[in-house]
């Protein structure tokens, strides 16, 4: 899907992309990772060889504008490095990042990086943390801009007081300062915040797991309604599976570092193929009787990175597994329509 | 067992609970639901004596067995909270000591209710530690709570609070700050423990489908009250106050297929906003006149002036239907009164 990104309803006239839009051809994916993988080198005291944590390891996809793709998995499964890597935080130890095309390691000059920086914004989980207590909204809001672009004061303005009316702020509110705001609101300024730089891509990390059940569905509303009005592409990371099904169009799931499995949301949740991937689903409650599924017993807790198990990473909490899980580590390869790494399937 | 009457928690003027009933039967689950703030927490912390100043208690009573709680004497009533009820929190980190190994934690609760020392503690413990699921019980006693992962350490406070086998275990967000898989794990834990033991839980969470899986009874919290209280399913498949449909209709599972969800605008009132008639009536889409003036009571299981209707006989057959369930229709008639 090449969903069009939308023109902006903004009165102020459409932020160049300068270099990312410009010299690239069209065909290219908004998003492109190629064995994305980042590993950690952890100490082990003075005298020990260092470890080797893989907190991502091969992680391949491509999302389109408009689309929505979530990440899924507990904690330590990679995917807050995985955004850290999306959002050029850290640099990967190995694979590719593209972003409309160009290759994020290319950018070699502080020009280049800050124009593929601003395709990328982000939205924290915890709003609290995520903004600075000692600025007025509208300054949190006007910051982006001021470092990105050439705006006059009076543009810079505009700009502001059209985002956070999109985002359900009243204009009294851009003089006040974040603690006087509810978890909800100030997830909302985050957002604007976030969007202000129109970014074709956004990645979120758990936006709505500190919200109340009530505020999440606002939240999730607003995520939605600016898909619409800005074609942006989404990297969607959450636990929670069943907001994932609500706003997902294509759902990976993790299991340290390595995706298990990858494909439509219709296909993952109707028919999901990975043993990790059916004992999650299996493991959410339902609110209604007709949904639960039979669970299916895991047991034990994720292994530690540093020693991952040999084999499937898998292998020893699966209910399915074979003696040669031990010793074979799956690919991932295409069943039914969508990616799987398990050998069983 | 025990039996709950007008409690209230005022911390200065702002009141946190607010004239909360609740009653509990032996070997029941309760499950109480609410957003933060709706007071869920501070009324179970009430009941156990763990409300400090200047938080104020009241209540016309708080009876666990026949006594109440408020009249026993503070030495009489450590002995009873901790033994015959006891709490699990959220945060199973924060409440271990992380100076002490696990082991010690659990012989000290052993050596305080029930007297039992040395050998035969420890071994007790260890007891304990495998009845919570933790492999090689014995070994971890001596593991401090930072060498164990969430999930371990949930279960080392489950441990804790069965020591004493008690009658009533509250259970306060005791899943949420685990991964899926290990919330699993401790939900089917905490029932098999109950029904082994045949003890009382109480379940405090703000996630209604954890609830429906495990309680036979809800009481759904907001601003310090209680707003609707029943059997489930019943109360999730027609409920019968707004604020309890639009809680269920905000869940995404609740809106499949829909690109929106129906999110419940506004926000839950806090200590200067609380208006004068019923607490929800600010964001609720049934409004009147007389909820703008009055506070309505705690009525037939709901504290409402215009309920939604209670459900025909015949409406409960098809009451677990897929889509947009029969309690998101309702939300949006009013009633002629």
């Amino acid at each position: 899907m090449s969903a069009p990104r939308s023109p902006t309803p903004s009165p102020v006239a459409n932020i160049g992309t300068g270099t990312a839009s410009s010299a690239v051809p069209s065909a290219a994916p908004l998003l492109q990772a190629e064995g994305l993988t980042r590993h950690y080198d952890v100490s082990r005291g003075w005298f020990a060889t260092k470890a080797t944590v893989r907190a991502l390891d091969g992680v391949s996809f491509a999302l389109e504008a408009g689309r929505t793709l979530a990440v899924v998995g507990e904690s330590g499964c990679g995917k807050s490095t995985l955004a850290r890597a999306l959002t050029l935080i850290e640099t990967p130890t190995a694979g590719r990042l593209r972003i409309r095309g160009q290759d994020a390691a290319q950018a070699r000059t502080r020009a280049e990086r800050q124009a593929l920086r601003r395709e990328v914004q982000m939205v924290f989980q915890n709003p609290y943390a995520a903004l600075n207590p000692r600025k007025t909204i509208a300054q949190a809001l006007a910051e982006p801009l001021l470092i990105n672009t050439r705006f006059t004061a009076a543009e810079r303005q505009e700009r502001v007081a059209h985002l956070a009316d999109q985002v359900g702020l009243r204009p009294e509110h851009l003089r006040r300062y974040p603690h006087m705001f509810s978890g909800g609101q100030r997830q909302r300024i985050a957002i604007a915040r976030a969007m202000i730089l129109q970014p074709g891509i956004l990645v979120a990390d758990e936006p709505t797991s500190a919200l109340d059940l009530s505020i999440q569905a606002q939240i999730l509303n607003l995520f939605m309604d600016l898909q619409q009005a800005y074609g942006t592409g989404y990297v969607f990371i959450s636990h929670n599976l069943a907001v994932v099904a609500h706003v997902a169009d294509e759902v990976m799931v993790m299991y340290l570092g390595r995706v298990v499995e990858h494909g439509s949301k219709q296909r993952l949740f109707e028919q999901p193929r990975h043993p990790y991937t059916q004992a999650l689903i299996s493991a959410t409650p339902a609110l209604r009787a007709a949904d639960r599924r039979v669970r299916i017993p895991i047991h034990g807790e994720l292994p530690s990175p540093l020693r991952p198990p040999s084999g499937c990473a898998f292998h020893q909490r699966c209910p399915m597994a074979i003696p040669r899980c031990a010793e074979v580590s799956p690919a991932l390869r295409e069943v039914d329509g969508r990616l799987v790494a398990c050998d069983l399937v | 067992m025990l039996e709950i009457s007008q409690l209230r928690v005022r911390f200065g003027g702002f009141t946190a609970v607010d004239g909360v009933d609740l009653s509990v039967s032996p070997g029941e689950v309760l499950g109480v639901v609410g957003e933060s703030g709706s007071g869920k927490s501070v009324a179970m912390m009430a009941l156990m004596g763990l409300v400090d100043a200047p938080g104020v208690v009241s209540a016309e009573h708080l009876r666990f067995d026949g006594q109440d709680l408020l009249t026993l004497s503070p030495a009489r009533r450590r002995q009873l909270v901790g033994r015959d009820i006891a709490m699990v929190f959220q945060d199973a980190l924060a409440s271990l000591n992380p100076s002490f190994t696990v082991g010690f934690q659990i012989q000290e609760v052993l050596r305080q209710h029930l007297g039992l020392r040395g050998k035969a503690a420890r071994e007790r413990a260890a007891e304990l530690l495998q009845q919570v699921d933790i492999p090689d019980a014995a070994r971890r006693l001596d593991a401090y709570p930072h060498e164990l992962s969430g999930g371990m350490n949930q279960r080392v406070m489950i441990a804790l609070a069965i020591a004493c086998s008690p009658r009533l275990l509250i259970a306060d967000e005791p899943t949420t700050a685990l991964d899926v898989t290990i919330q699993a794990q401790v939900m089917a834990l905490l029932l098999r423990l109950q029904r082994e033991r045949g003890m009382a839980l109480v379940m405090i969470t703000h996630d209604l489908a954890v609830v429906a899986e495990m309680a036979q009874r809800v009481a759904v919290m907001y601003a310090g009250q209680i707003v609707e209280t029943g059997a489930l399913p019943e109360v999730f498949d027609h409920p019968r106050h707004p604020y309890t449909a639009a809680l269920l209709a905000a869940i995404p599972e609740h809106s499949r297929g829909a690109r929106r969800l129906q999110a419940l605008p506004g926000l839950v009132p806090g200590a200067t906003d609380r208006p004068s008639g019923c607490l929800f009536s600010p964001r609720c889409p049934r409004v009147q006149d007389r909820c703008r003036a009055e506070r309505p009571a705690l009525a037939a299981g709901v504290r409402c002036f215009f309920p939604l209707e209670a459900p025909v006989a015949t409406a409960t057959a098809t009451a677990t239907g897929t889509g947009p369930g029969p309690g998101t229709d309702t939300v949006g008639e009013v009633p002629t009164p």
